[in-house]
């Protein structure tokens, strides 16, 4: 894999194992206030895929909804924005897209609860100074070998992909 | 769970997998077995979870060790993993283990 390849994980959700993503280099800009970017390996990498057992769960109806994906190597804590009708974030974007988030959002969270096995996917995002993720899609997972088998995929990306050569200087 | 094992603590956050042998309905003690090693689980804060004597159940939860080194986990956690290639399991958890103290040496080195 080139250099040009492996730059190309920044737009890739990298399937990540828990305590892998809790040690991501965070790396801040006094330029912008959520100017927070971060790199695996000395690679730059902005979105990843998790799957585990969802093991806390705190609602905050139409503003957020926080849990954490525990998936036996370390807990992962994921955010859920709930707030696209009200946050000003959005209010510049075009509104019938943003009604569509918002209602996914939704039904995201209303799937969500304590004990299940989910597939989150989004964004790499910092609080207080700890990884978490900014969550784009949760898929509710009924197969009991789906955590293993992302155990199975993450450990062979990072060997033969994500791992591969050494950090460029 | 026996005594020489390494998570054999109190207090030790722990995910453990095997078939429901005995369930007890007064105290919500569940007992699942794993091989020849048994373990009690304290299922009283999981009122949603749906027991069946034979299945296969992950919990989550706390190691509780009494003096007599009686070890119960109390779970905060369950689900029925019916279904689950348990070779594949101890197969892969094995490889998990190894994969993350290969990236822990790697980063202390």
């Amino acid at each position: 894999m080139n250099q040009r390849q492996r730059l190309s994980l920044y737009h890739t959700h990298i399937k990540l194992l828990g305590f892998d993503l809790n040690s991501l280099n965070q790396n801040s800009s006094s330029s912008s206030s959520d100017a927070v970017s971060f790199s695996r390996n000395g690679y730059a990498v902005s979105c990843t895929e998790i799957v585990g057992v969802v093991v806390s769960h705190d609602l905050k109806p139409n503003r957020f909804l926080k849990f954490s994906v525990d998936d036996g190597t370390a807990c992962v804590g994921c955010i859920l924005w709930l707030n696209h009708l009200t946050s000003p974030y959005f209010a510049s974007r075009h509104q019938p897209d943003v009604r569509i988030m918002g209602n996914m959002a939704t039904h995201f969270a209303s799937q969500i609860r304590v004990g299940i096995v989910v597939r989150v996917r989004g964004k790499f995002s910092s609080y207080r100074g700890v990884v978490q993720i900014t969550v784009s899609d949760v898929v509710v997972e009924d197969d009991p070998n789906a955590e293993i088998l992302h155990w199975l995929d993450s450990m062979r990306l990072a060997l033969k992909c994500y791992d591969l050569s050494p950090a460029p200087t | 769970m026996k005594p020489s094992s390494e998570f054999f603590k109190d207090g030790a956050s722990l995910r453990v997998t095997g078939k429901l042998v005995e369930y007890s309905v007064e105290t919500a003690i569940a007992i699942i077995v794993d091989g020849n090693v048994n373990l009690k689980i304290d299922t009283q804060h999981l009122r949603e979870l749906s027991i069946r004597i034979g299945s296969i159940y992950q919990f989550i939860g706390e190691l509780l060790v009494q003096s007599d080194n009686e070890a119960t986990l109390q779970a905060r956690v369950g689900r029925n993993v019916d279904g689950i290639d348990l070779n594949l399991y101890h197969q892969s958890l094995q490889l998990l283990r190894q994969f993350q103290a290969d990236h822990l040496n790697k980063r202390t080195n």
